[in-house]
């Protein structure tokens, strides 16, 4: 009987438990074969000295599938490795550091308001159209500034799409395809220069 | 004789600087993701129009000199929009800065970024009713 096996392997996997078995990265077809018996079959340990991350390349997956089951039919479909991340215990959300990076934020982007404001003279512009619609001269313009201050925050949330996120549709915000892109060039980065296949030699 | 170099000048100064707006909102990707929100990338040829119409209105508001009189609610409506507009443009411009994916990285907290650009956002409105409200009247 023809022994056969696909499998495609997902690009990224975490996990808690040392052990990884190839059902945990991969979806597995089998033929001639008891699929449980490769389904759990152990392709690598990370132990607790080891790196948080560890490269698994297919090739390596071919060859432990060979030598427990000689003569089989592999084929691989889809990604050719498996990043495996270990997911840290405790190490969620740092509070001081996030309170930190948060005032960071806020106030750097009050000042890069003022600064973007003083550098196209934001008020003379605020001034004129004021004079423009009522036709009086004011200094300070607060009718239109106070307003044009809430819409900054409107406008910005408005182009992340997250309060109307339900209400409009159901595409991901620009911020979440930018987190998923950097995420995919780590990966991409990684799995080359972290996987083992390619650093023996 | 000089009248026409300086039509010609005037001419030519237009088309660098208004090619040069498109090119600055198009790069930022505004419009459609205005369109896209709105699911009305059918009308974008509209858009455009809606752009280049405000645009002449806004020379003619800042080298004419007009003068109406309407109230000051216009002037809320008009704020609003501004800001908004400003808005887009700030967004678009931290977006391309790619700060968001690393720092959420950085502090682990992957899936929360939105606590980080309601940072910049309230900073926004912050320093901006700030200096409109104490910094330039001081």
């Amino acid at each position: 009987m023809v022994k056969k096996v696909y499998f495609r392997l997902k690009s990224r996997h975490w996990i808690k438990d040392k052990t990884v078995v190839l059902k945990d990265i991969s979806q597995i077809i089998t033929e001639g074969i008891p699929h449980e018996s490769i389904e759990n079959m152990k392709i690598c340990e990370l132990t607790e000295a080891d790196k948080s991350l560890e490269v698994v390349d297919a090739m390596k997956v071919v060859e432990i599938i060979n030598k427990n089951f000689p003569g089989t039919d592999v084929q691989v479909v889809g990604p050719t490795q498996s990043i495996i991340y270990r997911k840290e215990k405790g190490k969620g959300a740092k509070p001081i550091l996030f309170i930190f990076v948060w005032l960071l934020l806020f106030i750097g982007a009050g000042l890069a308001v003022m600064n973007f404001h003083e550098d196209v003279s934001m008020q003379e512009v605020h001034v004129k159209i004021h004079q423009v619609i009522t036709g009086e001269i004011v200094e300070h313009p607060l009718w239109l500034q106070i307003p044009y201050s809430i819409g900054l925050g409107l406008g910005m949330i408005l182009f992340f799409n997250h309060v109307f996120r339900k209400r409009i549709n159901e595409e991901p915000s620009p911020m979440e395809v930018e987190m998923f892109n950097y995420e995919e060039n780590m990966d991409r980065y990684i799995s080359v220069y972290e996987n083992d296949a390619w650093k023996r030699k | 004789m000089s009248l026409f170099i300086l039509s010609m000048i005037g001419l030519s100064g237009g088309l660098a600087v208004g090619s040069g707006l498109v090119a600055f909102l198009t790069v930022l990707g505004v419009v459609p993701r205005l369109a896209n929100l709105t699911k009305t990338e059918n009308l974008l040829s509209l858009y455009e129009m809606s752009i280049v119409g405000g645009a002449i209105i806004g020379i003619w508001f800042s080298l004419g000199d007009p003068a109406f009189s309407f109230t000051n609610s216009l002037l809320v409506i008009i704020g609003l929009a501004c800001g908004m507009f400003i808005g887009l443009l700030a967004a678009a411009l931290t977006e391309v800065l790619n700060v968001f994916p690393i720092l959420a990285k950085r502090i682990g907290l992957k899936g929360k970024v939105y606590i980080l650009l309601w940072a910049i956002v309230l900073g926004k409105i912050a320093g901006s009713l700030y200096q409109w409200i104490f910094f330039v009247r001081s």
